[in-house]
């Protein structure tokens, strides 16, 4: 079996797009003390609705934007909850998965018969071709050898998950709001006491996390599986979370432990193509994820050891 | 405020968390009835909330079933197990998510041992029940240990563990332990001598396993509130700064919770597998992790109030179900009620400003009353 | 003429979530140009009042007038509209930010309409400061810099603002003499332009000093308003308290036994690198009370964390009836009967939602005497409980109470109950009456007494200086990580003598500190 092609690297970049959306939302999130576990939930609304709505509009423009919206929603339900009514986040994250993932299932039920008399369990025969979010070819990139198979022809969304990291960071370290965010993370009552609302700022950054995992949703049921179906996101929106710790909370260190992520799943499938039974394989990138989450914690304490004794 | 008052407000609270979840309910069904005017959409919607919230327990005539009764009691098993472990991780602050994984675990190893160890009598169920049990308790220690040596979140490692027994399961299903000779992937069938003998044998899986179920249930509850570790476990939920200076250990209580929480999920696998079925054919997660963690909150984390808890799911479970055949609304809208139901119960601050009334007049009465007292003394 | 009057509190009342009545009916009235004290024993109500004041808590009954205007102050953003500012006890700072970054949180200037504009926020935090003689350090973070400074941030971050009114939470209680007088220059400086300052202290001699009018609370009611110039610190301290009580504490002289507790050359370098402890040695002797007075962050809460297990020294011995606490978890250290009343009793002391009983059983819930084998014997907890509350006269409905519910003296008493009743050979007593009411204190106060007489050794930490002048036997002042003075009789001791050691102006020789450890 040969690894390393250029399908393989393109592959990696494929699955791990997902991955990077919502890890973004948990980074922007975490930063300003949020720890949406309903992102996930949130991807699969998103997918369902995204992937409804560009077939009732015959446009994945809409599709994708009914995504956002969806995400944007249902992120900010999510924030009454937690900020209003003072409920554990962790605890409104469960009930928004929970409806993730059998509400999704009731709600596509009941909206296909409504609208189209018969109770589809999924969307895949809905989405075709033409609703794809369209892939694009890079002019000069994609004449590069290697390098132009890699990294041209993704989905319009993959390249602009990468653009995001870096708007994410000009967001976070660049721009007011970024600042406002960062100290309600970390001392909540000290940007209460200069007037800075810090209900209305946490509802902005959940909202952030909302849209951006929407987005990742639209490509979930618009790209990468062609459909919505029951469970598809499969743990995608926790992965993130893992990616967030593991990549030190920053958009770029998270960005790479996406991409470590996707690695991981791309050599899944690889893997399973030479005959391996792929329930096999499947459960790499969880097992990758607590691994991860080991060596990032043990490095947190080398490091923290390494300062104090250089300190002393 | 008063005892009195606050048993009050914990009432209506209840009450008007799940008056909404029934009204998210009734919107949802009538947005998806079906019927020419609103009019016919109403009465429609309507007979389906009647189906769900009363043929649980009554037939159509409005006869008593028992039959239903006991479903709804079989249905409980597996909660009620998941329940009491959620109730005691969230009771230590422990976010482990994990009772999902451990339930499909415990079910597995109890069913190998049903299958293939030679134990007389019900020797066998015993034994396989406690391997299942273990099996789980010893996976937690994953999540538990690098949560108390590392500070890693409990959270995100026992929901990756989830994934990780799903797919290990079907592979070894897959791979080595199926029936080739079945088209559907199933184990051959267990020992006879393995199977939980029903107490009603109405068809309704109501095992003995009900049994053992409550009997957890007061075992839970004299661990947590009559025993050194069922009391530092809940002191760590509300103050672990407070647990470690008071002298105890608390490594040893968050291990120990989580361990605890792996064993019952393991457990209720195993008496849900040999109570209900005589092959294991689980090839995707059960799905009743999440319900114990509504089961948990539902309950406060108190496990004396698990059964009413899990036998309101199991009703409105049944319920949903009965629903979607008769009066043709699909059984999943049971996820929506229940989260809805969930958020409102875990809601700090719903009905607060209710609560501060409460609170206000409880404590003017207590002006008053100190007041009227220093007359008296005068 | 209504418009003297900068602001105006009428009939406040405030009663929490939780049942507690902050302020009952209290009235205050700050003229402009003026500072005003705010006194009171912690408790009184200072602080809710002024988050009133603040927009961080809303009044349940009652109104506030700025300026002679009505006004609704829903939040801070809507306070700091009527130009009030507040500078909080625990400063509102974001560590990780540079002090000009926390200066303009919340109003930040803008480059191209989106970016934050940083070299301008350097350039309003220099000329702010320049312009009050604030000095502070833009660039630094502000987790570098030093508390005096943090304060000068505090200040500024209100008057960039535009703030006219300034409160000032408990302002000397972390500054050292120096930066005190600075800050009451700069105060009266601000005063003269016409700035109005309430300034929320309970030290008597700073409000003698500074302010022109005062209110006094107390229990949550005001005791009037009165001018500086007019009453005696006796009257005030009547005001305060209730009654004239001096605490005065009986107690016959020590009869010091053998040495219970033997610390020698301890020293403790943080992990930012900086030395909180400094070769510090000292012994407490069975039946004795060592005192140890020192401003605050000088090196004692480090001492009691080396000593309870909760951080290891770089260097140093700690040994206990001869038997070394290094490296010991809590539970072994408690098991050496070594018992500690904490300085943040919410976060050590107690677990507030749990009931009165469980909080007295916590470091003693594994003992025989409270078990039956696996299960609890309840009986023996609640005669235990039962008795610990009539012992310590625990103002409460019953054992079953919510321990957060009580008051913050019976709160403390059931802490101290439980430390003291653990058949202790040390008790390491940490702030022990720090913001609890009169008879709380002289409770606690007379129980250390007592048990130090009955053979137990009582090492003392307290920044009140009455109280460990009172209480010790013998007494050393720590200033810089360092034991500055040890003095053998605290009978001969003034507040002056103390003063200079405290803030480091005099030092003994190390021969005449070695006499601590009595060898």
């Amino acid at each position: 079996m040969r690894l390393l092609t250029t399908d393989f690297f393109f592959s990696i970049i494929r699955i791990a797009t997902p991955i990077l959306f919502a890890t973004l939302a948990a980074v922007i999130g975490e930063k300003g003390g949020i720890s949406n576990i309903g992102l996930e939930g949130i991807m699969m609304m998103s997918a369902l609705f995204g992937s409804l709505s560009a077939f009732w509009s015959k446009s994945w423009v809409i599709g994708l934007l009914v995504a956002m919206g969806v995400g944007l929603a249902e992120a900010l339900l999510m924030g009454v909850f937690a900020f209003k009514l003072k409920t554990n986040i962790i605890l409104v994250g469960t009930a928004v998965n929970m409806i993730g993932s059998g509400g999704t299932i009731f709600l596509v039920k009941i909206i296909t018969n409504n609208t189209m008399g018969s109770a589809l369990t999924s969307t895949t025969s809905l989405i075709t071709k033409n609703l794809q979010i369209p892939s694009i070819q890079i002019p000069l990139i994609r004449d590069i050898p290697v390098i132009g198979k890699i990294l041209s022809g993704h989905s319009l969304l993959t390249y602009l998950a990468f653009l995001l990291v870096w708007l994410t960071a000009v967001l976070l370290y660049k721009t007011p709001l970024g600042l406002n965010i960062r100290s309600i993370g970390e001392n909540p009552n000290a940007a209460a006491s200069v007037g800075v609302s810090v209900s209305k700022v946490r509802f902005i950054t959940i909202g952030i996390g909302g849209i951006l995992a929407g987005m990742g949703g639209a490509y979930m049921s618009m790209y990468y599986a062609m459909g919505w179906s029951l469970d598809m996101v499969a743990g995608r929106g926790f992965i993130a979370l893992a990616a967030q710790s593991m990549g030190g909370g920053e958009p770029l260190g998270s960005m790479l432990a996406a991409l470590v992520f996707g690695f991981a799943q791309a050599l899944g499938i690889k893997v399973s193509a030479t005959g391996v039974d792929s329930n096999l394989v499947a459960p790499i990138p969880y097992v990758v994820t607590i691994i991860s989450l080991v060596i990032f914690a043990l490095n947190q304490r080398r490091k923290e050891r390494r300062r104090y004794k250089a300190a002393v | 405020m008063s005892k009195k008052n606050s048993i009050k407000f914990s009432i209506i609270r209840g009450a008007a968390a799940l008056g909404i979840g029934l009204l998210v309910a009734f919107l949802l069904i009538f947005f998806g009835s079906e019927g020419a005017t609103l009019g016919e959409k109403f009465s429609s919607s309507l007979e389906a909330m009647r189906e769900m919230l009363i043929s649980p327990l009554f037939r159509k005539n409005g006869s008593f079933s028992l039959k239903n009764l006991s479903d709804v009691l079989a249905g409980m098993i597996p909660i009620l197990f998941t329940g009491l472990a959620t109730c005691i991780m969230f009771a230590a602050n422990q976010f482990n998510l994990g009772a999902e994984g451990g339930i499909m675990l415990g079910a597995f190893v109890s069913s190998l041992v049903a299958i293939y160890v030679k134990l007389p009598g019900p020797l066998l169920i015993v034994a396989a029940v406690l391997l299942g049990a273990l099996a789980s308790a010893l996976v937690m220690l994953i999540p538990a240990v690098l949560k108390a040596r590392l500070g890693v979140s409990e959270m995100v490692n026992s929901l990756m563990l989830n994934y990780v027994i799903m797919y290990l399961v079907n592979y070894l299903m897959k791979a080595h332990l199926a029936d080739t000779s079945k088209g559907i992937t199933q184990t051959f069938p267990f020992q006879d001598n393995a199977l939980i003998p029903q107490m009603i044998d109405n068809g309704s899986r109501l095992s003995w396993g009900f049994v053992v179920g409550i009997v957890m249930v007061i075992l839970c509850w004299f661990f947590m509130y009559r025993t050194r570790w069922g009391y530092g476990i809940r002191m760590t939920g509300i103050n672990q700064p407070f647990v470690m200076y008071s002298g105890m250990s608390v490594t040893v209580i968050i291990i120990l919770c989580q361990v605890m929480g792996g064993f019952l999920a393991g457990m209720g696998g195993g008496i849900e597998i040999l109570g209900r079925y005589n092959v294991y054919n689980w090839s995707a997660l059960p799905g009743y992790g999440w319900t114990g963690i509504t089961v948990a909150i539902l309950a406060g984390n108190n496990p004396i109030f698990v059964p009413l808890a899990a036998f309101f799911m199991s009703y409105l479970t049944k319920g949903c179900m009965l629903m979607s055949t008769n009066a043709d609304v699909p059984s999943q809208l049971i996820s929506i009620i229940q989260a809805v139901i969930f958020i409102f119960f875990a809601a700090q601050q719903f009905l607060s400003g209710y609560r501060q009334k409460l609170v206000i007049r409880s404590a003017k009465e207590e002006l008053a009353g100190n007041g009227a007292g220093e007359e008296v003394r005068k | 003429m209504s418009e003297e009057y900068a602001i105006q509190m009428k009939n406040i009342t405030k009663i929490y979530p939780n049942g507690t009545i902050a302020n009952q009916d209290v009235s205050l009235n700050v003229k402009k140009g003026e500072i005003h004290a705010l006194m009171g024993e912690n408790g009184a109500g200072k602080t809710t009042l002024m988050k009133m004041l603040f927009g961080l808590e809303q009044p349940t009954s009652g109104e506030i007038l700025v300026n002679g205007e009505r006004v609704h102050l829903s939040s801070p953003s809507a306070a700091i509209a009527k130009r009030i500012g507040m500078v909080h006890q625990h400063f509102m700072l974001v560590p990780s930010l540079t002090v000009a970054e926390n200066m303009v949180l919340g109003m930040v200037p803008k480059k191209s309409g989106v970016f934050i504009d940083s070299k301008k926020s350097v350039e309003l935090t220099e000329e702010y400061a320049k312009k009050y003689n604030l000095q502070v350090d833009a660039n630094a973070k502000v987790m570098d810099i030093p508390v005096g400074m943090k304060q000068k941030v505090e200040i500024l971050k209100a008057l960039v603002r535009g703030a006219r009114i300034l409160i000032l939470d408990e302002p000397t209680a972390v500054l050292t003499a120096q930066e005190t007088e600075e800050l009451f220059a700069q105060l009266k400086n601000l005063k003269e332009q016409g700035y109005s300052i309430i300034f929320i202290s309970h030290k008597l001699k700073e409000i003698m000093e500074i302010t022109d009018r005062m209110t006094i609370l107390r229990g949550g009611r005001s005791m009037g308003i009165y001018e500086t110039s007019e009453v005696t610190p006796q009257e005030i301290s009547r005001l305060m308290v209730g009654r004239d009580v001096i605490l005065k504490v009986e107690k016959e002289k020590a009869q010091p036994g053998s040495e219970v507790l033997k610390v020698r050359d301890l020293s403790y370098i943080n992990e930012w690198g900086k030395k909180m402890l400094d070769h510090v040695s000292l012994s407490v002797r069975k039946g004795e009370i060592l005192g140890i007075a020192g401003v605050e962050g000088n090196g004692q809460k480090e001492l009691v964390d080396m000593l309870f297990g909760f951080s290891r020294p770089n260097s140093g011995i700690i040994e206990v009836n001869g038997e070394s606490l290094i490296g010991l978890g809590q539970r072994q250290i408690r098991m050496k009967h070594v018992s500690l009343v904490p300085e943040d009793r919410m976060l050590y002391g107690i677990a507030s939602s749990a009931t009165i009983e469980e909080n007295l059983i916590s470091d003693r819930s594994g003992s025989p005497e409270f078990n039956k084998g696996f299960l609890f014997n309840m009986n023996a907890i609640h005669k235990k409980t039962e008795q610990l509350i009539r012992d310590f006269t625990v103002l409460c409905k019953n054992r079953s109470q919510q321990v957060g519910s009580l008051s913050g003296g019976n709160i403390q008493k059931v802490v101290v109950a439980r430390e003291f009743s653990n058949d202790p050979v040390l008790i390491i007593a940490d702030q022990p009456t720090r913001g609890i009411d009169v008879g709380a204190t002289e409770f606690i106060r007379k129980k250390l007494v007592e048990l130090s007489r009955s053979g137990i050794a009582v090492l003392l930490i307290s920044a009140d200086l009455n109280e460990v002048m009172e209480l010790s036997d013998s007494l050393i002042i720590m200033c810089g990580g360092k034991i500055a003075a040890y003095f053998e009789d605290t009978e001969e001791l003034t507040d002056e003598l103390m003063g200079r050691y405290m803030l480091g102006i005099e030092q003994q020789d190390p021969e005449e500190i070695r006499r601590v450890c009595h060898e």
